[in-house]
């Protein structure tokens, strides 16, 4: 039976397609896995089926009705529930008062008792166990998420939407409920479980189809007819990879060494760059990137180990400090971290790097506008506000006031994300230009392609460790299989 | 020590604590969906012109209630509009509110009698109705708060607005709501300000009422129970100092002054977490903003 | 993405939509900024006149007689400096802790502390020669300012204690620590009625040549130091960037936590020293009727002037004039005395929602 079915499903942002033109077909009774890299439209076509958003063409039908509004609401009375990576749940209330909050059971609500019992049974039913007194901020997660799947149980899904469920897990947890998940499944249910790890698709799974960049690559074939070198390649494609122009001269000293510094997700780790070198940072998000990003660029302490550029550690929470280390920093997110959307584009440039007493604004823009000139930085001048900019011109104001003075070290962040290919190409060269003049660069990319051309040499970060460095010629197959999770064996 | 402790201490302890506990009880209905409402004491000082205006003209003190918990209902209203729909900031809105209905309620209160003439006093209620009434509107809240659905989606709303948001309440509707509601309590106690033993109106009646309202709200934990409490134990502050103002004493009266603040201070000095501090109040809700 | 959930920080706070984030988003054009304070003060002294009118009095003829009041007799001039002095000085500290979206409405509290500390020193503490009193005094005024802010400062930085609720609560032990002072602590023994001792010598001289005291020239000064604090060094600098992106600050610039702590200081400073001010320029000593609530209006004064310096002057000025008009009016005809309140509360309203209307218009 056809628990529900996607038809030529379109859905831009902006100017890029997220999905170029998607069929799906989710049958009940069955785990269903959706295989992608970062970016591949994953998350947006559930959450078109979970009604969170809408496709821009194409329709979608639920247990054979075609789907009208696209709604939470709408779709959850449909039966379809998602679970997502940020768990929505009221972190003061308890779990029963969470599951009376989304069905409530009439104009009162249950008292303590009832709402145990509520959901002791649940829990029970269903195999998912849950602490049913204690608020919800100090439930575990692997908790929290058992009590997301009750939450959407309870509403009597009848199609269940998991996104990357098992990042959270360990290994234990994650084959529990990759077990709840198929008796669920045996129960009548569809599931789709959506990951990036071979895996669980081998585990828990009995189709798969992997999207690569929007378009489907593999349509719900059986699980057992691909083994993981195939499905990693249809993860990454099959394209050779080129052979970069230049390569850099890559005998300078060791600038940054990471020694067994470990956080959060990412387990201890070693790493060296050489100045001149290029490291790039491969991955599926949630792997330790962020975590990694993080230390290097002196946002956090590590738990333990260390981090240092020339010898010295990397200051930490002194952000003048760091500069005066010179490191640059190019943050994944650019209006978060890097600019001050409010404030001008001299504003900007000054960050960190102003004097106690500052010149007038007209000399201050006066001083900027070459600047701006030299970095293509195309706005309204420098007096514009920053959140004037377009993507690309942000970046370049980013660089401009990064890469200014001669860095040791530079710690970017996906620098090219959501920027139009002129623009990432420029924002490419005056990275490399930094390391050719003796930097040491970290760039964490989502696009195989881009690190493939700009990397001296690459990593793979999965499960909150790394991979041992790979060196071109890259083997996108081997690559593709360490996002993966697995190893060529 | 002991002249602290008499009967009179007390019911002037009751007397005034009845005000206080009453819009403390409405703001913490506004402030567990959200809304840090500073218009309180604004508020405050509409019920009990309301209530005044009312009496005068109804002949009963009760008129003069109902007036309040109106003239409140209005003034939630037009925050709430100001607020949810035309997305003022919550704080300068409330302070704006505030300070506007100080010196309009004096205006219009003005404009009541002729000027020359001594203001006339209203028939007024005794205390015990009055403590009634608290007890009702306590039993009221707590009830809506800890056993309705509603109550759990409004605190709810105060706690996880995105939560609540992502399972189809809308929160606009649901602090526009709480807002009117908690307003309306602001409103009725201004009224029992006035109605009550007092029985008369001056220019800014309310002395500051509303502002102790807030802090008691604070020191009560966000709960019913213990925002009527420490109304009690503010209100036995307050008549301390009264009385020892007249004595001489070695512990000077404004210890009891400044106590009940002085403790909620030291009330907030664990994480604003544990204190039960809502977690989205004040904090405006924008959908998608991550 | 996440893949757990952050706990919601309660410092970080989405760029606001509403009354302050227009302002503190300056738009374009210094003149567009005036445009709504300007409007709203038009619009309540239109709705001021129709209410006057209602009473029977000629508008008209009432504005005038409030603009005589102000320019028209040099008394007039000096009560209007006298009473700006306060609302500048609180106006500037208010508009410095807003910038950087630090709703503190604890001028009041600080006011009165300042007051009080200067006071205490002046007239109970070492006997220094008249001058030396009278700046040491304005020092620990400001001093002491300061400190009560910082205790907002470090409640937050430490427990994420919120500004608005901390700072109120400080107001009312500030004001119970004035009733104690005035009763006992620093009472002037000969008087029959609790105040403290005249702060004697530390009084501030007049200004040459007017009948205004010292305090309008600081005030005055003031003005331009924090403006040029503002624009022209990295503590402003810091401000701007604290108010528009916490983070951002903390990963490029500064520690958010210091200078959140620099500009509760600087804002308590300058109450502090509007405090003692008052006391050494007007009412040469300290009664239990001292806190009058220029804290509060402050904040008006603050909005009104679009958290700029310069438009802190003119608002304060402005709202000083009306009450100082207002109140010779009042002897020649028969004005509510309430009136004036009324007109100020007016701009309040027409200000609030002149400027949402006018951000739904872009």
């Amino acid at each position: 039976m056809i628990a529900a079915a996607l038809h030529g499903v379109r859905r831009s942002f902006g100017a890029t397609p997220a999905l170029d033109g998607v069929d799906l077909e989710l049958r009940a009774g069955e785990v269903h896995a959706l295989l992608g890299e970062n970016g591949a439209g994953k998350t947006t076509l559930m959450r078109i089926l979970a009604g969170l958003d809408r496709p821009d063409e194409g329709t979608v039908e639920v247990a054979g009705q075609p789907v009208e509004e696209f709604s939470p609401r709408a779709m959850r009375e449909r039966g379809v529930a998602m679970v997502q990576q940020h768990f929505t749940l009221v972190p003061t209330m308890t779990a029963g008062e969470n599951l009376a909050l989304a069905r409530p059971t009439g104009r009162l609500r249950p008292g303590a008792r009832q709402a145990r019992r509520r959901v002791e049974e649940l829990a029970e039913r269903y195999g998912l166990p849950v602490r049913a007194d204690v608020p919800v901020e100090r439930l575990s997660v692997g908790e929290e998420q058992r009590l997301e799947i009750l939450r959407a149980l309870d509403a009597d899904a009848r199609l269940l939407i998991l996104d990357e469920p098992t990042a959270v897990l360990v290994d234990a947890e994650a084959e529990r409920l990759l077990a709840v998940c198929r008796s669920l499944a045996e129960d009548g249910r569809a599931i789709v479980i959506i990951t990036h790890r071979l895996s669980e698709v081998f585990a828990g799974c009995d189709r798969v189809t992997v999207l690569r960049r929007g378009s489907v690559v593999c349509a719900g074939e059986p699980v057992s007819a691909h083994d993981r070198a195939s499905l990693a390649t249809l993860m990454v494609g099959s394209a050779p990879v080129e052979p970069a122009a230049s390569r850099r001269v890559r005998d300078g000293e060791v600038r940054l060494r990471v020694e067994g510094a470990s956080r959060g997700r990412l387990q201890p780790l070693d790493l060296q760059v050489r100045a001149g070198e290029v490291l790039g940072v491969a991955g599926v998000d949630g792997n330790g990137q962020s975590e990694l990003e993080e230390l290097l660029a002196g946002i956090a302490a590590p738990d333990a180990g260390r981090v240092t550029v020339d010898g010295r550690p990397v200051p930490v929470g002194a952000p003048r400090e760091r500069i005066a280390e010179r490191i640059a920093y190019v943050p994944a997110d650019r209006y978060r971290r890097a600019l001050a959307g409010p404030l001008t584009l001299a504003d900007n440039l000054e960050l960190g790097r102003g004097e106690r007493r500052r010149p007038p604004q007209a000399r201050r823009e006066e001083r900027a506008a070459p600047v701006l000139a030299e970095w293509d930085v195309r706005g309204s001048g420098p007096s514009a506000p920053a959140s004037s900019l377009s993507g690309g011109n942000a970046q370049k104001l980013v660089l401009a006031r990064e890469l200014a003075v001669g860095p040791r070290l530079v710690v970017a962040a996906q620098p090219t994300r959501g920027l139009d290919p002129e623009a990432a190409r420029m924002i490419s060269e005056r990275i490399l230009a930094a390391a050719a003049d003796g930097a040491a660069v970290v760039w964490f990319g989502a696009e195989l392609d881009e690190l493939f051309a700009v990397a001296d040499r690459l990593v793979v970060l999965a499960g909150g460790r790394a991979t041992e460095p790979f060196t071109p010629p890259y083997d996108r197959g081997a690559v593709g299989l360490a996002m993966a999770g697995g190893h060529a064996s | 020590m002991d002249t602290l402790l008499t009967l009179a201490t007390l019911a002037a302890a009751i007397r005034l604590a009845i005000p206080v506990a009453v819009a403390a009880l409405g703001e913490l209905v506004a402030e567990r969906a959200g809304v840090l409402n500073l218009g309180l004491e604004g508020t405050m000082l509409f019920g009990a012109l309301a209530g005044y205006l009312a009496t005068l003209s109804g002949g009963t003190p009760w008129l003069g209630l109902g007036a309040g918990v109106l003239a409140g209902a209005a003034c939630g209203g037009v925050l709430a509009l100001l607020v949810v729909l035309v997305r003022a900031d919550q704080i300068v809105t409330g302070l704006a509110f505030t300070l506007f209905a100080i010196s309009a309620t004096t205006y219009l209160f003005e404009l009541s009698y002729t000027i020359g003439q001594a203001p006339p006093r209203i028939p007024s209620l005794s205390m015990v109705p009055l403590v009634v009434i608290v007890l009702v509107v306590l039993a009221g809240v707590w009830f809506v708060l800890g056993r309705t659905t509603a109550g759990l989606v409004l605190s709810a709303a105060g706690e996880a607005p995105e939560a609540v948001d992502a399972l189809g309440y809308r929160i606009p509707v649901v602090r526009t709501l709480a807002t009117v509601a908690g307003s309306s309590l602001a409103g009725l106690a201004g009224a029992m300000l006035v109605c009550g033993p007092l029985g008369l109106f001056v220019q800014n009646v309310t002395a500051g009422r509303g502002w102790v309202a807030l802090a008691l709200v604070v020191f009560a934990r966000w709960r019913p129970g213990r925002a009527v409490a420490g109304a009690l134990l503010f209100g036995l502050c307050d008549a301390a100092q009264l009385r020892l103002q007249g004595t001489a004493t070695e512990i000077p009266y404004e210890v009891f002054l400044a106590l009940p603040y002085a403790v909620t201070l030291l009330a907030l000095m664990v994480r604003a977490r544990r204190s039960g501090t809502p977690a989205a109040l004040a904090v405006p809700f924008v959908r998608g903003a991550r | 993405m996440t893949l757990t959930r952050q706990p919601a920080d309660p410092r970080t706070v989405p760029a606001p939509d509403g009354v302050l984030g227009r302002v503190l988003r300056r738009p374009d054009g210094r003149l567009a900024e005036a445009a709504v304070p300007i409007g709203a003060v038009l619009a309540a002294l239109v709705v001021g006149g129709v209410l006057m009118g209602i009473e029977g009095v000629a508008p008209l003829s009432a504005y005038g007689e409030v603009v005589h009041g102000v320019f028209g007799r040099t008394r007039g001039l000096i009560d209007t400096a006298v009473i700006a002095t306060p609302l500048v000085l609180l106006g500037l500290g208010i508009a410095v802790a807003y910038r950087a979206r630090l709703f503190t409405i604890g001028a009041e509290g600080q006011y009165i502390a300042g007051a009080l500390a200067g006071t205490a020193w002046v007239t109970i503490g070492p006997p220094l020669p008249g001058i030396v009193l009278l700046v040491s005094g304005l020092a620990v005024a400001v001093l002491t300012g300061a400190a009560w802010a910082g205790i907002t400062a470090w409640m937050l930085a430490r427990f994420g204690a919120s500004v608005v609720i901390t700072s109120l609560l400080l107001n009312y032990v500030a004001a119970a620590g004035l009733a104690w002072a005035v009763r006992v602590g620093i009472r002037d023994p000969d008087a029959f009625t609790p105040q403290s001792r005249p702060v004697g010598e530390a009084a501030l001289p007049d200004i040459p040549g007017t009948g205004i005291h010292l305090g309008f020239f600081f005030a005055l000064l003031a003005v331009p130091a924090l403006a040029a604090v503002l624009r022209r060094t990295r503590f402003g600098f810091r401000v701007d960037v604290l108010g528009a992106n916490p983070e951002v600050l903390a990963v490029n610039e500064a520690r958010p936590a210091r200078t959140r702590l620099a500009v509760l200081a600087l804002a308590g400073a300058l109450a502090g020293l509007a405090g003692f001010v008052e006391v050494a320029g007007v009412t040469e000593r300290m009664t239990d009727a001292f806190a009058t609530g220029y804290g509060f209006t402050a904040i008006i004064v603050a909005l009104l002037g679009r958290l700029r310096p310069l438009g802190v002057l003119v608002a304060a000025l402005l709202l000083a004039g009306l009450t100082v008009g207002f109140d010779e009016a009042e002897r020649a005809f028969i004005i509510p005395s309430t009136t004036v309140g009324v007109i100020q509360a007016l701009i309040v309203v027409f200000f609030v929602a002149g400027d949402a209307l006018s951000r739904r218009r872009r």
